[in-house]
């Protein structure tokens, strides 16, 4: 008598992981919930068909991007847009993530000697909550350079409705922020994916193992875990 | 637009230049002696005529100019300008049209690969089929040339004839010009011309009689004679045109030390990568791993 293979169960902690975060199933603690990838990648997503697009139209040694929409001109039409998408998807993240960005007057001192300690890998700190200070000011300048992207970029977009001096600034501010984010996300993705391993998951199964979390983030380890009450 | 038979100086975002250097071209230039033209709109006619140009809508604003500013299908405009001076009144008329600058703001503001171009005789040109329609050759020029064409969303402006020119033509406003205040050739002879006209004007009394041909621009390919010279302003041209130094700043400064940047970064990170690999949870870094508590 045979009966049909039993279907195996569901992994617990993806199922957790849909509507619940910073709790502990198993030896996984989920990281971010299915809401927060989802905006996430939606962030990603936009940004990135804004990048490609607009790379080309920044300087001819990325013009090969062009192709990849149609041309240049196809770019010209998409950018803007995709531009807007960025924005608003953004603005949806800082409001999801902005509860736990607020900088300890400790980590102040990430913008610099701690950044280039942790790029050291010389220890962590064991008061790092569930985002370090590096995390938290790259939250802040991300936010703060989408506006300088969305406000430059508008009068780029109309550029006959503005003086001549308010567009020089624009265009200005527009390659400035542009340049610092282009910068930015590049060790964005090397240390979420490359540099610290185990980092990637989060923002896909979305959990991280227990030791994942003990070594990146000691205090929300102990917090999700019980060992310390929870800020608030 | 006429690529067919002329040599490119130079090319809107070209990353290395466009010149081959294999056939030479003098520079050739407008003249417009101001204090001889009789505002007849001529040439006007003949631009529209000649580069089938739609008609577009007059707009009276209390003077004889055709409309206010150039136009995307108007690229010749007199303006009309009236000055009170020396008890009376003067009456400054000026061709207004493309400068064809020799260092061209909206050559150098433009993205779009060849859109803009300088041909080896100094005209510049807007090839529509790569041009984009951002706009930026609007901020880029310091004379407010270039026109949106609202609906092929392309931009338009003076060619300084160039399919006439290449082929040995005088430009469609010159051969119109019925007093002789419009003339054409060599960039050195149109400067010839002018420095004896300039000299002629300050012995009947026009002391302040220029040549206006701005440096801050590496000259232009249209050259002006100015009656009142002190006063570039009357006539609707500023005194000393440049390049945008926000556009300078841009593409000459920022835009190399970013792609430095971007390419910078990503070495930096496959050199840390090399220096101190990944920064991995002791003991394992696999997740499905039970891993015993510290």
């Amino acid at each position: 008598m045979s009966t049909a293979a039993p279907r195996a169960p569901m992994d617990s902690a993806v199922i957790v992981a849909r509507d619940r975060e910073d709790v502990v199933v198993g030896n996984e603690i989920v990281r971010h919930r299915l809401v927060s990838r989802l905006i996430h990648w939606t962030v990603a997503l936009t940004f990135f068909v804004s990048l490609l697009t607009g790379m080309p139209i920044w300087t001819p040694v990325f013009g090969w991007m062009a192709s990849l929409f149609g041309g240049l001109s196809v770019c010209r039409v998409l950018h803007p847009w995709a531009g807007i998408a960025f924005f608003v998807a953004s603005i949806v993240q800082f409001f999801e993530w902005l509860s736990d960005m607020r900088v300890e007057p400790w980590e102040r001192d990430w913008l610099g000697p701690r950044a280039v300690r942790y790029m050291r890998y010389e220890g962590d700190d064991p008061r790092t909550g569930k985002y370090n200070g590096g995390q938290k000011l790259y939250f802040w300048a991300v936010s703060l350079g989408s506006v300088g992207l969305l406000l430059s970029g508008l009068l780029m977009w109309f550029p006959r409705s503005f003086p001549r001096i308010v567009m020089e600034f624009a265009y200005l501010v527009h390659d400035f922020t542009f340049i610092c984010f282009a910068v930015s996300l590049v060790f964005h993705i090397y240390l979420g994916t490359a540099a610290e391993p185990g980092t990637f998951g989060s923002m896909t199964r979305g959990t991280v193992t227990r030791a994942w979390a003990r070594l990146h983030h000691a205090r929300w380890y102990r917090q999700v875990t019980g060992e310390e009450p929870r800020r608030g | 637009m006429t690529t067919q038979n002329l040599e490119i100086r130079r090319s809107s975002a070209s990353v290395l230049g466009s010149l081959s250097g294999m056939r030479t071209a003098k520079t050739v230039s407008k003249y417009i002696d101001t204090t001889t033209c009789i505002g007849c709109k001529a040439c006007e006619a003949a631009c529209v005529e000649w580069n089938d140009l739609r008609r577009v809508a007059t707009e009276q604003t209390g003077t004889y100019q055709t409309m206010p500013t150039l136009h995307a299908e108007y690229w010749n405009l007199i303006r009309f300008n009236e000055r009170d001076f020396d008890g009376g009144i003067v009456w400054l008329m000026r061709k207004d049209q493309c400068m064809h600058c020799d260092e061209p703001g909206c050559l150098a503001a433009c993205p779009a690969p060849g859109a803009i171009v300088q041909y080896a005789n100094g005209i510049v040109d807007v090839n529509p089929d790569q041009c984009i329609g951002c706009g930026y050759c609007e901020t880029g020029c310091p004379f407010d040339v270039p026109r949106f064409h609202q609906t092929t969303g392309k931009m338009a402006k003076c060619t300084l004839c160039v399919d006439r020119v290449s082929v040995g033509l005088e430009p469609a406003c010159i051969k119109a010009c019925p007093t002789g205040c419009l003339q054409f050739g060599t960039k050195d002879d149109m400067v010839e011309l002018g420095k004896r006209r300039v000299e002629q004007l300050k012995s009947t009394g026009f002391q302040q009689a220029v040549l206006y041909d701005p440096h801050g621009v590496g000259g232009t390919g249209v050259i002006t004679v100015l009656g009142h010279g002190d006063h570039p302003d009357w006539y609707g041209l500023p005194a000393d045109p440049h390049v945008p130094w926000g556009v300078k700043l841009w593409k000459k400064v920022l835009r190399p030390l970013g792609v430095l940047a971007i390419f910078g970064a990503v070495i930096g990170a496959f050199s840390h990568f090399n220096k101190y690999g990944p920064k991995e949870a002791r003991g394992s870094n696999d997740p499905d791993r039970n891993l015993p508590d510290a």
